[in-house]
């Protein structure tokens, strides 16, 4: 190949590529903006309606204006247990900020006694809804206990962290990332 | 997607095992390139380790750095295995740092070392692809398209598997170049050029990415500015090789 085609072809690559970057660009249906819901990042985070373990009615919609986290557990989970101190003292910290975080059962792999002997014995202070049925971890495609998803006021997951246990400082260092973002 | 694979009692996260698999069948691969080659195969598994270690330690110093808040009364979370507590930009930049250190000490030719590298980033190329098919990042545009799937509620574009296949191409292409080398930091610029432009044109299908301006994407910009600069190397090394002998450029 010599030099003039070397450059030609150079050339040629590039503006193709230009012409591509151009015709390429992101439309407008590609993640949440046309406000998609689904439990990968980028996109709004699906409802959530379950009872909590007083009998009340907890709606994830109507959290909406405050950075939520939405941690899938069981009690029998070894890093479930392990991260729930973590979480505890993540909730007490940033209560000035609003930030909730809403702890959901999988009461279908697990047992209401033991989800409220759980909550005596580490003190948990924030929402602790009853799975069920397992609808929120089908819905939220969960694979893996625990399963932790970080939602944005405007109800956009903005990470998702799968297995754990979770360190305190990378829950502090998503929470602070969420508040920066939406003030 | 698969996330996870239970493996008996563990459940281990996917992406990140498929991308250890891939960097010890690439670090084969390179091996056995290096052998062929006549390069020292210690000095290439130590700069590999190096290069490694220091990654994750510059990754995890930049995320501190990042974060100092979040570590303040947790000063144990420094030492925590969760690997969301990694900045990949810092360990990347780390681990480039260490890898040109290790190089100079050792004296070791800067185009042939990446030459010898090039069969373990194409197949790290492959892993990539694979650990976001995985883990569902890096997903397509909405398609109408009969090979379409559903992901994420949509139709979309495999992306993800476009990525394996245009990584698997480009590992074979270069592969007849691996054996019969003109000069060195030919393998690796092809290698380099036919990756770029692959980003270029897959980057267009993804439905995640991130717009600079008026809806063109950041990635494909960045791989045109990178492609433009390889290019402008290729060429130098070619013009250098024609002028003054393929010896005198292996030495120099």
């Amino acid at each position: 190949m010599n030099r003039d085609f070397r450059i030609f072809f150079y050339v040629a690559i590039l503006t193709l590529s230009l012409i591509w970057i151009y015709f390429s660009r992101i439309p407008v249906e590609a993640t949440s903006e046309s406000g998609k819901m689904a439990p990968h990042t980028g996109f709004l985070a699906p409802e959530i309606s379950l009872l909590d373990t007083h009998g009340n009615e907890i709606k994830l919609t109507e959290l909406r204006g405050r950075p939520v986290i939405v941690n899938f557990w069981a009690t029998w989970c070894p890093p479930c247990r392990a991260e729930m101190p973590a979480m505890q003292r993540v909730e007490m910290d940033y209560a000035d900020e609003e930030v909730i975080i809403l702890a959901v059962n999988s009461t279908n792999q697990d047992s209401l006694p033991a989800v409220t002997q759980f909550i005596d014995e580490f003190g948990i202070s924030f929402p602790v809804v009853l799975d069920t049925q397992g609808i929120a971890a089908n819905t939220y495609q969960v694979s893996s206990l625990p399963t932790t998803f970080f939602i944005e006021r405007d109800g956009m997951i903005s990470d998702v962290v799968i297995g754990g246990p979770m360190a305190e400082a990378l829950l502090k260092s998503r929470i602070d990332r969420m508040l920066k973002r939406t003030p | 997607m698969f996330p996870t694979i239970q493996v008996g009692p563990l459940n281990l996260q996917a992406p990140g095992f498929i991308i250890i698999i891939a960097l010890w069948v690439g670090l084969n691969l390179a091996e056995k390139f290096a052998k062929r080659r006549s390069y020292p195969t210690d000095k290439l598994y130590n700069l590999v380790f190096i290069s490694l270690l220091t990654g994750i330690l510059g990754a995890r110093l930049f995320f501190i750095l990042g974060n100092l808040n979040s570590f303040t009364g947790n000063i144990n979370n420094i030492f925590s295995l969760n690997p969301g507590l990694l900045d990949p930009f810092g360990g990347l930049v780390a681990a480039m740092l260490a890898a040109v250190i290790y190089g100079q000490r050792n004296k070791l030719h800067f185009w042939e070392t990446l030459d010898v590298l090039t069969p373990l980033f194409a197949v790290m190329m492959i892993g990539i692809g694979l650990s976001h098919l995985a883990s569902g990042n890096a997903f397509g545009t909405v398609t109408s398209m009969p090979w379409g799937v559903n992901l994420w509620g949509a139709k979309r574009h495999p992306s993800q598997v476009y990525e394996m296949i245009a990584s698997f191409v480009t590992l074979t292409l270069i592969w007849h170049d691996l054996s019969k080398v003109k000069f060195p930091g030919l393998v690796f610029l092809k290698f380099s050029m036919i990756t770029l432009i692959w980003i270029i044109l897959i980057e267009g299908f993804r439905g995640d990415g991130q717009a600079v301006l008026a809806g063109i994407r950041s990635g494909q910009i960045g791989a045109f500015v990178i492609l433009a600069i390889v290019f402008f190397t290729h060429e130098k090394r070619l013009s250098k090789g024609e002028t003054i002998g393929k010896g005198d450029v292996k030495n120099g």
